[in-house]
């Protein structure tokens, strides 16, 4: 299957000339399902149940039913409290950079999700709270907001019916923890982004204490295409448990790196080889990560695994963001998973002692591994500490995307590790040798 | 009331509080860092991991501070996974734990120490260098920081958010680069920055006053009450080598001051340790003090006091129940009015435990029936006696040394209290002990009774001021009887 044999539907727009303004959005059937929607009178029941029927997961890393998620939100007529959908487009996982093509590129589809999303749920706000780097994605998608204020799309009486809806941007300040829904909605109440123990859950419990869905950029995006084409269709994508398609941004060593739409369910060489054109100057593909730096490494012999929830759970991984990250020989996967480490250091929020301390202790054995000073006893030592720091241990789950990489390295790449501990030097010729970057565990200078 | 499992014992538990509290009253060993009773429940530090049951679901693993106990839930505290759980948890917190135990203040009653010690492994896994930081950081006049020693359980930050409703503190920096932090480095203030130090479940926030002072488990410690104002909280003194007070720490009392107290009361114990003491009792001449034992002061003043019937007699409102009702019998033997001097005041009042009213018991010894004077009152009444006694610790310094020093020659002056009263109208100063050498009861100002305890003994020489009272009345009773017949 390359990427011209499978129905595309989530990108097909953005290939168009101006494919961001509204006049090219609606001429190629955008706002048709939001129209039809307030036209026909369907009731907000209705588009939960066929959202519920597709069997759309959401695209954010955890795959849970997006319908299921709506679902949740309590009854609009018993609850009087003011509710909310939270849009997260704080696209922070390492590798990830999918939602960046749609805010970018097609604006108007994710506000017409966002739309059926809070008229589904009798919202009438919503926050979209958008990764501070992203510049200009959030300029295009706040151009977009206004274009579709003026046309009527968005604010009182959307369309001359009943439903009236507005849409706020906020921009993040560089924490990939704001990226945790409930981390995020403290980052919008202004405060730090550290994460809400659960429960309570955001639908009970969320923004400001009100009841609050939170969406992925991309799960919103498949919304609009359900309503207009039906539930049917979208199951006659992907696989049976995930169905439609998803943006896999493929990056490493490869060919051609980018962002491509592909079936869920197709397999990881496929997306390799036909999307991304093979490992980069004919390499040996060595190892790879199939769903963002959380999923952690596979060996290049699994990489004829399906891009599935279910088919990467038995291989202990996960789907994830769906960013695949490619390495090739000439990489040494301690090394890379020392940087991961760092990344989780550094992004740790701090509350949970697991984590907070977890972090820097697996920093710096990789650190030490990597250069030479690395014990046999610090492999097994590496498990047991990723064991004690998750699963489920901490108020979120940034300690488990720091344990599971450990874990698959550990798993998958013990022969390297032993071999840096044998040698007394990282074993891979290119691999540039001394970090570039000391851990940095002397955090506050001593003052005197 | 929830009825739930805790290590296979159906027990009944308070669905308003979360399951730690369920844990702790049925025995069942959770530690617990973040978590504080009096304050908002974080579940950051992890420490309290137990394993839940509930319903359908297979056994997992929570934190025991978040989770709301909820009908037919069965806990175990004592699997494996439990304990593994918090075993690991208590790694990670040690990985950079300074564990600097023999110069730490903490050491003793410290809760990382404690439960290292029953749970923690021989030995550690770390070869890594700790983190290094700030070692002494004056956190304002009253609260020391070590960065390293603490565990970001952040009870710090949330005294001041949810107790005295003013934040000050907060967690700085992300990560492993989390430090607790003032504002732009500001001092703390306030008049209840010394209870982060009680709850600091390790010792990062430490008492400049007490740093280095004493191990704590060389501290008798004694129940009692604060006397620094009606408010009485509940308090430990704790007292070193049965001579000196080191400490004062309140206790939790739930009608009165909960887990709390105010600096102001914490701080005045360098009172109960003054060293120019009065030892038995002092004769003066002509403004020259004769030290003589109490027994020929008792003397001196039964003589006095033969003459000078109708006395004017005003006792202090730092005098227990158990003192008044001996006062109140002295005032009806030389027939004289029992009144009471009214507790100074001073700004401190607040919303939280501080009354403004700076004595323990007027209350008490209004409710005996002593009648409250006013300092001037007070002041213009002993210019016109013949013959006053003024009873009861810090009497003389809240009518003030230099209005006394006023009073003319011709009176006859005989004052019990700690420190002898040196001006010229000055007779007789017997001895008494201070708060933290007797034993009674003040009754605050809500009514609650409030027992003080003798932490350590009197200076030598001095007895209970009820036995002095006694036998002076004693003494003077055939006295009483001839004027009465």
């Amino acid at each position: 299957m390359t990427r011209e044999s499978h129905p595309t539907y989530l990108l097909d727009r953005t290939r168009l000339h101006d494919s961001h303004t509204l006049d090219v959005h609606r001429k190629n059937d955008g706002y048709r399902a939001l129209e039809t929607i307030l036209k026909e009178g369907h009731s907000p029941e209705q588009v939960i149940d066929l959202i519920k029927n597709s069997g759309l997961r959401g695209r954010g890393g955890a795959g849970f039913p997006t319908g299921l998620k709506w679902s949740f939100m309590p009854d609009a007529n018993k609850d009087r409290r003011a509710r909310y959908l939270v849009v997260n487009a704080d696209e922070s996982e390492p590798g990830t950079c999918k939602d960046r093509v749609l805010m970018e590129e097609d604006p108007h589809g994710l506000i017409e999700g966002i739309l059926i999303g809070c008229y589904a749920m009798r919202i009438r706000a919503a926050y979209i709270y958008v990764r501070g780097e992203y510049r200009f994605a959030y300029d295009r998608v706040a151009a977009a907001i206004e274009e579709a204020r003026r046309a009527n799309l968005l604010g009182k009486n959307i369309l001359g019916s009943t439903f009236s809806c507005e849409i706020w941007m906020h921009k993040g300040a560089g924490a990939y923890i704001c990226g945790e829904e409930t981390g995020l909605m403290e980052s919008l109440e202004g405060k730090r982004g550290h994460p809400r123990p659960k429960p309570p859950f955001p639908a009970g419990f969320g923004l400001w204490g009100q009841p609050t869905t939170v969406n992925n950029v991309e799960t919103l995006f498949n919304v609009p295409f359900i309503l207009d084409r039906g539930a049917e269709w979208y199951q006659s994508m992907g696989t049976e448990n995930s169905p439609g398609n998803i943006l896999i941004a493929i990056s490493g060593h490869v060919e051609r790196p980018g962002v491509f739409e592909v079936p869920l369910g197709i397999s990881a060489r496929e997306v390799l080889e036909d999307c991304a054109g093979g490992v980069w100057k004919g390499r040996r593909l060595k190892a790879w990560i199939p769903g963002g730096s959380s999923t952690g490494f596979l060996p290049a012999s699994e990489i004829g695994l399906a891009m599935d929830h279910e088919s990467l759970k038995n291989a202990r991984s996960m789907l994830g963001t769906g960013a695949m990250i490619i390495l090739d020989e000439t990489a040494c996967t301690v090394r890379s998973m020392e940087i991961l480490s760092r990344f989780y250091e550094h992004e740790s929020c701090g509350q949970c002692s697991q984590c907070r301390e977890g972090t820097q202790w697996l920093t710096q054995i990789l650190h030490r591994i990597e250069n030479g000073q690395g014990r046999m006893e610090d492999l097994d030592l590496l498990s047991s500490l990723a064991s004690g720091m998750a699963p489920g241990k901490t108020i979120c789950a940034l300690a488990d995307a720091a344990a599971i990489p450990t874990h698959s390295l550990v798993r998958h790449f013990r022969d390297e590790l032993e071999e840096h501990v044998r040698r007394g030097c990282c074993p891979v010729p290119s691999s540039p040798g001394p970090a570039a970057a000391p851990p940095r565990s002397p955090s506050v200078e001593v003052k005197a | 009331m929830t009825r739930i499992t805790i290590n296979g014992k159906e027990v009944e538990a308070d669905p308003k509080k979360p399951l730690i509290t369920a844990c702790h009253e049925h025995a069942a060993q959770v530690p617990m860092y973040c978590y504080h009773p009096g304050l908002t429940p974080v579940g950051s530090c992890r420490i309290c991991q137990v394993e839940l049951q509930q319903g359908e679901i297979p056994p997992r693993i929570v934190v025991a501070c978040r989770t709301p106990v909820a009908e037919g839930m069965v806990v175990n505290t004592e699997t494996p996974q439990a304990h593994d759980a918090r075993r690991q948890c208590l790694e990670f917190l040690l990985k950079n734990h300074p564990l600097d135990c023999p110069i730490c203040d903490k050491a003793g009653e410290c809760d990382l120490q404690d439960y290292s010690f029953s749970e923690g492994q021989a030995e550690g896994r770390s070869v890594e260098p700790r983190r290094k930081l700030e070692k002494r950081k004056n956190l304002g006049d009253v609260i020391v920081l070590d960065q390293e020693r603490c565990i970001l359980c952040s009870r710090c930050v949330r005294f001041f958010e949810d107790v005295t409703k003013k934040p000050q503190l907060t967690v700085s920096g992300l990560g492993s680069r989390s430090v607790i932090s003032t504002f732009m480095d500001r001092p703390l203030t306030g008049n209840y920055q010394g209870n982060v130090a009680d709850i600091c479940p390790v010792g990062a926030l430490t008492l400049s006053g007490f740093r280095f002072q004493a191990r704590v488990w060389n501290l008798d410690k004694h129940l009692s009450t604060c006397g620094e104002c009606s408010r009485g909280c509940s308090i430990t003194v704790e007292v070193l080598r049965r001579k000196e007070v080191k400490r004062l720490r309140p206790h939790f009392n739930e009608e009165v001051n909960k887990w709390w107290m105010c600096d102001h009361g914490r701080f005045s114990y360098a009172r109960l340790n003054a060293e120019d003491r009065l030892q038995g009792a002092t004769l003066h001449q002509d403004g020259v003090p004769h030290p003589v034992d109490r027994e020929t002061g008792i003397a001196a003043v039964v003589d006095m006091l033969r003459v000078h019937s109708g006395a004017y007699i005003l006792i202090s409102p730092w005098m227990t129940v158990e003192e008044g009702e001996q006062a109140l019998a002295f005032c009806h033997a030389l027939a004289s009015p029992p009144r009471l001097l009214a507790p100074p005041t001073n700004d401190l009042k607040d919303d939280l435990l501080h009354t403004g009213e700076a004595a323990p018991n007027r209350r008490g010894l209004e409710g005996q029936g002593f009648q409250t004077q006013s300092r001037d009152d007070a002041l213009s009444a002993l210019a016109a006696a013949e013959c006053a006694v003024l009873i009861g610790e810090r009497i003389t310094e809240i009518l003030g040394v230099e209005a006394l020093a006023e009073l003319s020659n011709s009176i006859r002056l005989i004052i019990f209290d700690t420190h002898a009263l040196q001006v010229s109208a000055t007779n007789v100063c017997i001895g008494i002990p201070n708060a933290a050498e007797r034993t009674g009861t003040w009754i605050n100002v809500d009514g609650h009774a409030g027992r003080i305890a003798a932490a350590k003994p009197a200076p030598p020489g001095v007895a209970s001021l009820t036995r002095s009272l006694e036998e002076i009345r004693a003494a003077l009773a055939p006295v009483a009887g001839e004027v009465g017949s």
